[in-house]
């Protein structure tokens, strides 16, 4: 077994000390460039548009959505589970990696886990824009009622909302409690008004032995209550589909098909994310190309599982010799949206392919398009299987189309924002890489080899 | 309890301060709205509908109805049972009349036009000055409108005799070729009446009575006819047209023979019947027209012809003649020809009889000639036009509007704008017929009260007309007889009572009660003689105008007659029963016509015939003939209320202004048209999404020749039943393919649902060998539930409200077989499926199943996920995506029932099986202490209260004897995908039956 040093030595061959650590990573929390602000103001208006078009759908009715009978779900729907998919990356990354004691996890899982969080906040909105009185929406939390009125536990959707709840909770005090002790370095570093503030959030914490005992014990056990809820929480929303008896929804794959899906885009959207900020923070020493190397092959690997799975679809379609199940996946490839399913297909399935070469793997460009590559795709995966699958079903004399309106637009592309918004104030207020289990696996500090 | 306020005191204080709160925050603004009765009018029961009869006059047909009222609203119209025009079916036309009485557009009252502009006057004034004009135009009175019954006819003739002058009747769409030729066969001035029940084959010559403007009861014999019967055999029906209209997709067979080919065909078929033994005065005309003539006219096989004959020589068999949307320049001659048939084939005195007095209203448009030319040499003072729209309805050359346009003084009694009132000087709005007198006489001995059912509309100060005319003879120093039209009425069927049934006021108001009197029927004839023409006559195929390469149908439209109905929205929203497009106009073009085009359906295409040009988009249809176009009538208003301007074309642009020789009929059929694109393009509100039903069994149909042989076909009726039964929401089928003797399961007997064996189960079946598509059940459905209509935009993007909607798939059958494209038509609604996808789906419980069977839907619990809506298998769920209601303008919701939410923003709705229909009859049940569950056939749904056909069954399959179980027992029925998806719903069909052979599987 590879020894700390080791390992540190092996994903961060050029930081030499522990000082330059915490320099590197608060870095980003001192004065925020120009950059930053033109990011911040652009997502600020991105948020605003968001909040405009819900708000006029709240005044006027879901109508100025594109939404119509038979495609009662549409655009809300692809982007609330392609959300909940970009969130479920983050869990594995810090959970599982954790638990598996991945040697690559440490430089990206604070990202990751923020991203998780950020994307859970933008996915969970969505149901509530979607449903047509989302001043009710309440009623599907069960409450004591003096009606004595309680939720359809049958319903799928009801899961849904604990399942949703449920990992929000868990992965924020996941997130923040993994935060603690770095927010203590930031607020040792910080000075005014941000020191009372990281004070405050850093719970006091000191770096006994004592707390570090504490902290760690907190930490795995989280870790093993978080790892069930990567698997579940995407299974449950692949039920909100597979429950129905839709043909293209109800399928027994959809569990583990959403699953490796979910990891897929998030993975995806964890090397769009640390591209860029990799760059900006300059980072290079700490996010190295072995750990962009580690998630390509992670991406490779889902990719490979969601591919397996649209295959394993469309012959199980075929070869349940089933009229209905037929023309549905029929006309997935060769109907009206014939358009989005091949982007799926090509985005998901084909241009992935490229990661089994190592060049590419270590190309970082390469990467950052592959991975855009592969959040267009699954959003399109997602936007395929609603829309594509209640646009021709049963009763041939209730097909129809659906065409997203600008307001859905407005919404798809606020709740980018919404998240960049997020994820902006992150990077300015939250040590982007946890430095503390970064110094763990970095060599002790060494006075430098003299050359001789 | 001892110190302090006592519970019981607290309340009392706080229930005294809160109603004090209460009551001073009441606002007195509307407080005379608000007002009860001070003295509660003893007929009038809050909550309890009253009802009346009446005579429909959305049409010149004439059907009974009964008018439900609540709390002094009209809410909706129900077909009176007693009534032999209607024989209580009533069309969607008929339910649309509601939106003509609520109608926002109506004018406020009566107006005098100055300087372009209109001002609301009094009566007074507005009566003084016709009756000034009327004095100074010096005996040139004219008077133009639809027949309203015998009495205001009377009236109209008193009154014009009076003041000098005449009164033409009009109407656009009428039936004066078939009278005419009546009279030139028999002698009679009167219609033929049909007994189509008795015929076992029927052919049609373009005579589309499905679509509208013809008695209910022929459909309703109809249906009789061709459905099959109890020794599985059905009549046979076949379309010889060139377009197959609803009623030509109700054939068993279509004939697409030329346009105006119907005289030598029918003539055809009689020689071959009569083989030269025929020495009547048609004996010539029948050796000139010989099978070969015919087949080549008509464009079809000789041996088609005789076969043809062969099958009508059968009997007893029926022609019909031509109706409006086919007359051309020898209509006459086309229904004369057919009466010739039934002659030859012995039809009279069986399936067809004179001297009955059928009467309908419809006059011939040679009497609005004569009107028109008048007008335009000056000879006319005063024009006074009601009930009629000759401004739209006529086309441009017939020079009505400019001859109008040049009267001294024009009067319109329109109760809404249109586009004759929108050139009249003075407007004097006459009330809706649900608001007035009046009587109808549809034969001879049959007499039928029209009576106003409401007070009128109080956002509308109209006045009806007669007595209107009443009063200003009057102040004209003519004593016409009474003071008021009801006076005048009554004392005309006083003057002709013949104390058959005791006194006068008891036989009035019996008649007021049943709506009809019948005062004996009028001997019907054997098999009268033909008499030899009095006038030329020609059988040959008419001329066409013009050089383009199509010929141009234009029919009246089964959803707005000649335009009457383009302001209504329930019938803009309705689905056409053809082309299933609602509210704008398309063209109808065969496909292969289109491909020679290049056209696709939805390009937009000018159409060009030497009278007119319009630019209309075109739908691509099979069941036109290659070398014809079809363009419904009805759109184009300019003049006539805010769903209706500019709203599609107008098809009157295209046609000359010809009258038919000798009948005097507007001729429809009457021009070729060139028809090139524009290059533009546009989605059609249309809402079928597929014309073909892909592989599924949706409608299947069996053939003839298999019914009765059992085996594979439908579920086995015990089974079926017991399955049917279960109920309660729980799944009744056994999986393993157990003893059916397990239902309900025992699972299924908890709670709420313990005693549910005891309770109805309540199921419909519906015939789909009687359903003709014909959609009044769709309107019917929309005015029982309050069911929002959503605009064209909306309709265009799949958002109709509909709760059942007809559902119209093609089946084409191998060309080498009789009636090559075989139409399906379904109606679909909630199936309110035992095993509902829809229920555990629903987070919140708003749909839910009731221990008596029904798929409940609870508005107000619905949260809008809209999961229910997907997992629907039918897509029968419709979703209020805005608020939908709140666009309907007042007084429109004065029509809302009471008994039905209204539904808010953001809520799923659907059929309820007319739940509100079934409590009240339970209320009733238990007032009278007779049990808890209705008597079979005391509820009656919406949808099948006005089915002409009589498709629809209804009721409580639990009971053995009940009307739904004894109709559930048959072979032919079949429930919609429940083999794919067992959701065993409680909707049975009763399959179509075919003549043809019905291939298993592709065409199942």
């Amino acid at each position: 077994m590879a020894t700390a040093t080791e390992r540190g030595a092996l994903t961060h061959p050029d930081v030499q000390t522990l000082a330059e650590v915490n320099e590197d990573v608060l870095r980003p929390l001192s004065k925020p460039g120009k950059g930053w602000w033109a990011m911040f103001a652009l997502a600020a208006a991105g948020v605003g548009l968001f909040f405009a078009s819900w708000g006029r759908q709240l005044v006027q009715g879901i109508g100025v959505s594109g939404l119509n009978e038979p495609v009662g779900w549409g655009v809300y729907i692809t982007s609330f589970v392609f959300w909940v998919g970009i969130a479920h990356s983050g869990t594995l990354i810090s959970a599982i990696l954790f638990l598996f004691r991945a040697p690559w996890r440490q430089s990206i899982y604070r990202t990751a886990e923020a991203m998780t969080v950020f994307a859970v906040m933008t996915a969970g909105l969505f149901p509530l824009i979607h449903v047509g009185r989302v001043w009710h929406a309440y009623w599907l939390i069960p409450y004591p009622n003096s009606r004595f009125l309680w939720p359809n536990f049958k319903s799928p959707l009801v899961w849904d909302v604990f399942a949703v709840t449920t990992y929000f909770t868990v992965s924020a005090t996941f997130f923040f409690l993994g935060t603690v002790p770095d927010l203590a370095a930031a607020r040792d570093a910080a000075t005014g008004l941000r020191k009372k503030l990281y004070s405050i959030i850093s719970l006091g914490w000191r770096g006994t032995d004592s707390q570090w005992h504490h902290f760690g014990k907190a930490y795995i056990f989280l870790a093993a209550l978080a790892t069930p809820l990567v698997l579940s929480v995407h299974s449950v929303v692949s039920w909100d589909f597979a429950m129905g008896i839709v043909p293209g929804w109800h399928a027994t794959i959809f569990a583990p098909y959403f699953v490796a899906g979910a990891i897929y885009s998030g993975v995806a959207m964890v090397i769009t994310l640390i591209v860029p900020m990799r760059k900006i923070f300059g980072l290079e020493k700490y996010v190295t190309i072995k750990h962009f190397d580690a998630m390509a092959k992670l991406c490779l690997l889902t990719s490979m599982i969601v591919l397996y799975s649209y295959l394993s679809e469309f012959f199980i379609a075929w070869y349940s010799g089933e009229v209905i199940e037929r023309a549905s996946f029929w006309n997935r490839l060769f109907g009206p949206y014939w358009w989005a399913t091949w982007i799926m297909l090509t985005c998901n399935g084909l241009v992935p392919t490229t990661l089994w070469f190592k060049r590419v793997r270590h190309s970082i460009p390469a990467l950052f398009v592959i991975s855009i590559f592969v959040n267009i795709g699954m959003w399109f995966e997602r936007y395929v299987i609603v829309v594509t699958s209640l646009h021709h079903e049963y009763e041939p004399y209730a097909w129809g189309m659906y065409r997203p309106s600008l307001t859905e637009m407005g919404i798809l592309i606020g709740s980018f924002c919404w998240f960049g918004f997020w994820f902006l104030l992150f990077t300015r207020l939250l040590p982007p890489v946890a430095i503390a289990e970064l110094k763990e696996v970095l060599p002790a500090p060494l006075r430098k080899k003299e050359a001789h | 309890m001892t110190d302090g306020i006592k519970r019981r005191d607290f309340l009392k204080v706080l229930g005294v301060t809160g109603a004090g709160a209460t009551l001073t925050a009441c606002s007195t603004g509307n407080a005379e709205r608000l007002l009860p009765y001070v003295t509660a009018d003893e007929s009038i029961t809050p909550g309890v509908a009253t009802w009346y009869t009446s005579v429909c006059q959305g049409c010149s047909v004439g059907c009974g109805v009964w008018v439900k009222t609540r709390e002094g609203r009209v809410i909706k119209l129900e077909g009176n049972p007693h009534h032999p025009v209607s024989n209580g079916a009533l069309c969607s036309k008929g339910h649309a009349t509601l939106q003509h009485l609520y109608n926002p557009d109506r004018y406020a009252g009566p107006m005098v036009r100055e300087g372009g502009a209109l001002r609301q006057i009094s009566w007074d004034e507005a009566e003084a000055m016709l009756a000034e004009r009327i004095q100074g135009a010096a005996g040139n009175v004219l008077y133009i409108g639809r027949h309203t019954g015998p009495t205001m006819s009377r009236l109209l003739d008193q009154f014009t005799n009076a003041v000098g002058g005449r009164h033409v009747e009009y109407d656009a769409v009428s039936d004066a070729p078939l009278r005419e030729a009546t009279r030139i066969a028999f002698g009679a001035d009167e219609l033929p009446r049909y007994n189509m029940d008795q015929a076992r084959f029927i052919i049609s010559f373009g005579n589309d009575f499905i679509d509208g403007d013809a008695p209910l009861s022929w459909q309703r014999d109809f249906a009789k006819m061709s459905a099959v019967d109890d020794h599985g055999s059905k009549g046979r029906f076949v379309y010889a047209g060139p377009r197959l209209s609803t009623t030509g997709q109700n054939a068993d067979e279509w004939i697409p023979i030329n346009p105006g080919s119907e005289a030598a065909l029918a003539l055809g078929m009689a020689s071959v019947i009569a083989e030269g033994s025929d020495d009547g005065p048609y004996a010539s005309v029948l050796a000139a027209y010989g099978p070969g003539a015919a087949a080549q006219a008509a464009g079809i096989s000789e041996d088609q012809v005789r076969e043809l004959a062969e099958r009508f020589a059968e009997g007893p068999s029926l022609a019909l003649g031509p109706s409006a949307g086919a007359h051309h320049r020898n209509a006459t001659a086309a229904h004369l020809a057919a009466l010739i048939l039934n002659h030859v084939a012995g039809s009279f005195g069986r399936t067809i009889h004179v001297g009955g007095g059928l009467q309908t209203a419809a006059r011939p448009y040679s009497d609005m000639e004569a009107a028109i030319r008048a007008m335009a040499g000056g000879q006319v003072g005063v024009v006074m036009v009601r009930g009629t729209n000759p401004a739209y309805s006529l086309p441009e050359g017939s020079g009505f509007r400019d001859a109008f346009a040049g009267v001294g003084f024009k009067v319109s009694f329109a109760s809404a704008p249109d586009e004759t009132s929108a050139m009249a000087d003075l407007i004097l709005p006459d009330r809706h017929w649900l608001e007035s007198w009046g009587d109808s006489a549809p034969r001879t001995g049959l007499m039928a009260l029209q009576q106003p059912a409401m007070q009128p509309v109080p956002h509308f100060d109209a006045k009806q007309t007669g007595d209107v005319l009443l009063s200003v003879a009057g102040r004209l120093g003519n004593d016409l007889g009474a003071a008021t039209f009801f006076e005048y009425l009554k004392a005309g069927h006083q003057s002709s009572y013949d104390g058959s049934m005791g006194p006068f006021e008891d036989a009035w108001r019996q008649a007021l009660k049943t709506g009809v009197v019948e005062h004996g029927e009028a001997e019907l004839g054997g098999a009268p003689d033909l008499r030899a023409p009095d006038t030329a006559i020609t059988f040959d195929a008419p001329a066409l105008d013009g050089d383009g390469d199509l010929t141009l149908l234009v029919h009246p439209s089964p959803r707005f007659g000649a335009g009457e109905f383009s302001n209504a929205p329930w019938m803009l929203e309705l689905p056409d029963p053809v082309s299933k497009i609602t509210w704008h106009s398309w063209l109808e073009i065969h496909p292969d016509a289109a491909e020679a085009r290049g056209l696709r359906e939805g390009d937009i295409v000018t159409v060009a015939s030497p009278h007119g040009q319009v630019t209309v988009p075109v739908w691509v249809y099979p069941g036109i003939r290659p070398d014809a176009v079809a363009l419904g009538m009805g759109g184009g208003h300019t003049d006539f209320g805010r769903w209706a301007n500019n709203n599609g074309v107008n098809a009157m642009t295209l046609l000359p202004a010809v009258a038919e020789q000798p009948s005097g009929a507007f001729v429809t059929l009457a021009t070729k048209v060139s028809v090139t694109p524009t290059g533009d393009h546009r989605r059609l509100a249309k809402v079928s999404g597929s014309d073909v039903q892909a592989g599924r069994e949706i409608t299947p149909a069996i053939a003839l020749s298999s019914l009765g042989h059992g085996g594979e076909e439908g579920i086995p009726p015990e089974e079926g039943l017991k399955e049917l039964q279960g109920g309660g929401g729980f799944v009744p089928v056994p999986a393993d393919g157990g003893e059916p003797q397990a239902f309900p399961l025992e699972g299924s007997r908890y709670g709420k649902y313990a005693d549910s064996e005891n309770r109805a189960r309540w199921a419909m079946a519906i015939d789909l060998d009687k359903c003709t598509g014909c959609s009044a059940c769709v309107t019917a459905c929309q005015a029982e539930n309050n069911v929002p209509w959503v605009g064209e935009q909306q309709v265009m993007m799949g958002r109709e409200m509909h709760w059942m909607r007809i559902e119209r798939y093609y089946e084409h059958v191998d060309a080498t077989q009789a009636g090559h494209l075989d139409i399906r038509h379904l109606p679909m609604l909630c199936q309110h499926c035992n095993n509902a996808p829809c229920e555990p789906v629903c987070p919140v419980f708003a749909t839910y199943h009731t221990p008596e069977g029904v798929n409940a839907q609870i508005y107000n619990r619905c949260v809008g996920t809209r999961y229910c809506a997907n997992n629907c298998p039918y897509k029968v769920r419709v979703f209020n995506w805005y608020r939908y209601t709140d666009a309907i303008p007042d007084p429109m919701n004065w029509q809302w029932n009471p008994d039905v939410t209204v539904r808010d923003n953001g809520v799923m709705e659907k059929c309820s099986f007319c739940m509100q229909r079934v409590r009240e009859a339970e209320n009733r049940v238990a007032l009278e202490k007779r049990g808890s569950i209705p008597n079979d056939g005391e509820v009656i749904m919406a949808c099948q209260q006005s089915c002409p056909a009589e498709a629809i069954v209804w009721g409580n399959i639990r009971d053995p004897n009940s009307r739904i179980s004894q109709v559930v027992h048959s072979e032919r029925t079949y429930r919609v995908l429940n083999e794919a998806i067992n959701t065993q719903p409680a909707v049975n069909y009763l399959k179509k039956v075919t003549f043809h052979e019905v291939a298993s599987g592709e065409h199942a």
